[in-house]
């Protein structure tokens, strides 16, 4: 499952497969600059520094240019991470709304960072046995 | 008598399927059409159920913001009419014929000094409300979602809304029903304008800002508890609220703003005080804008000006 590192304040977020950025976002207790939240308007840009990632939706020409599909531009609202990705906020820094998420976020990557490296652990033990 | 109404606003959606969900469950729409342009985009037509002409709303696959709008005028030689003074006006217009939209007759094309696309009828295959005429109820028993009764009005975004309110005045015979300007001089500038031709409080408004742009389309509600009553429907379907409920210092009317599954703004908007042309026209300034707009909170967010599509 994928994390988004926010740069350069550092945040880090964990999200739920096929979540966009923005809900992975609110979800995990953050707000931002929105409008529309459904792909329309252009306003929740953010550049991707690191990572990549896909739109779960067409976007309108209007609204993201040949150009901006290529420099890194991310709308955040329509954008699934691929894999690890990291971020930059445009218009101002994200801001934390609510702290019982985030704690609840950060429990959740903990747990799966500990289960992925037990995992990686147990494969390793059972290929030295061999 | 000339314009009559906004008739039909068409839009663009980007995914036609999350579109039809949003305005026929959520909203309450009835599908009256369907097809595929001759470019290969998918179109739905719809009509609210106080509504008789054939549809009001059109949705466009591919894309987000406004195609066109369609205004209905009284008589057919008010069409004739509207050409000469928008030709005078120095805009260049064409003649559209019966069927080149779906179930609209005769009339004309022009693009506004902002950039929008206006085509001007009096005739649309005509269907009845769904209450019928005769010993009509007051209103239909099994409306889904919201239920709207019917399309109301739109506010558009251009780079000179002065321009556009001497256009709809000389070219439409609107009059602003309110304005905001710079100042109260004389040669102040006009940053808005609420425009109408009859006693609806506006039939279109324009707000300074890019050209071409849609920043939203409205129908109409009863009162204030269908303004409430539509916002829950919002939270329970999902549907991202921008404003309210609130009600605009501005017309008066009591307003949710949302957004639809592409990013278009919509909103459902009750109220609004009688207009008359003989009414002396309100005025807000700059440091007002706030209150004028939402009413409770005083203040505009970020995405008033600023989200458009
Ligand atoms: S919030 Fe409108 S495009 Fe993302
Ligand atoms: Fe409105």
């Amino acid at each position: 499952m994928p994390t988004v590192t926010i740069h350069p304040t550092g945040e880090v977020i964990f999200l739920d497969p096929e979540e966009t950025v923005l809900s992975g976002l609110y979800k995990a207790g953050y707000a931002y600059t929105v409008g529309c939240r459904r792909g329309g308007c252009g306003i929740c840009k953010v550049d991707c520094r690191e990572g990549t990632f896909v739109y779960n939706r067409p976007i309108a020409d209007s609204v993201i240019s040949d150009e901006e599909r290529t420099d890194g531009t991310c709308l955040s609202c329509r954008a699934v991470p691929e894999g690890d990705i990291t971020i930059e906020m445009r218009d101002g820094d994200v801001r934390l709304v609510n702290k019982f998420l985030r704690d609840i976020n950060e429990r959740a990557r903990q747990r799966a960072e500990a289960l992925a490296r037990a995992q990686a652990d147990l494969a390793s033990a059972t290929t030295s046995k061999e | 008598m000339g314009v009559m109404r906004l008739g039909y606003a068409h839009v663009r959606v980007t995914d036609m399927a999350e579109a039809k969900n949003h305005y026929a469950n959520t909203m309450g729409l009835y599908e009256t059409h369907s097809d595929v342009t001759a470019e290969g985009a998918k179109r739905t037509f719809y009509k609210a159920w106080d509504e008789w002409d054939h549809h009001s709303v059109v949705l466009e696959e591919g894309g987000v913001g406004v195609v066109k709008y369609g205004w209905k005028v009284q008589y057919e030689s008010d069409i004739d009419e509207i050409e000469a003074k928008a030709q005078a006006f120095g805009v260049t217009v064409e003649r559209m014929s019966r069927g080149e939209n779906p179930e609209i007759g005769d009339g004309i094309r022009f693009t506004t000094p902002s950039d929008h696309v206006f085509e001007v009828y009096h005739q649309a295959t005509l269907i009845g409300t769904e209450v019928g005429t005769h010993n009509p109820d007051s209103f239909p028993r099994h409306l889904v979602g919201v239920g709207v009764p019917a399309l109301d009005h739109s506010l558009i975004t251009a780079e000179d809304p002065g321009l556009m309110d001497r256009f709809l005045t000389e070219v439409f015979d609107f009059y602003a029903t309110e304005r905001v300007q710079t100042t109260l001089d004389d040669d102040a500038e006009i940053i808005a304008t609420w425009m109408t031709s009859n006693n609806q409080i506006h039939q279109l408004a324009v707000l300074a800002g890019p050209q071409g742009k849609l920043h939203h389309f409205a129908f109409r509600l009863g009162d204030w508890s269908e303004v409430g009553r539509a916002a829950d429907l919002f939270s329970m379907d999902d549907v991202p609220i921008d404003v309210g409920p609130t009600r605009h210092g501005i017309t008066r009317g009591q307003t949710v703003y949302f957004f639809d599954p592409s990013g278009n703004r919509n909103e459902v908007f009750a109220g609004g005080y009688l207009a008359y042309p003989d009414r002396p026209t309100n005025v807000w300034t700059p440091e007002k804008l706030g209150k004028g707009v939402f009413y409770h909170a005083r203040e505009l967010n970020d995405a008033f000006t600023s989200v458009l599509t």
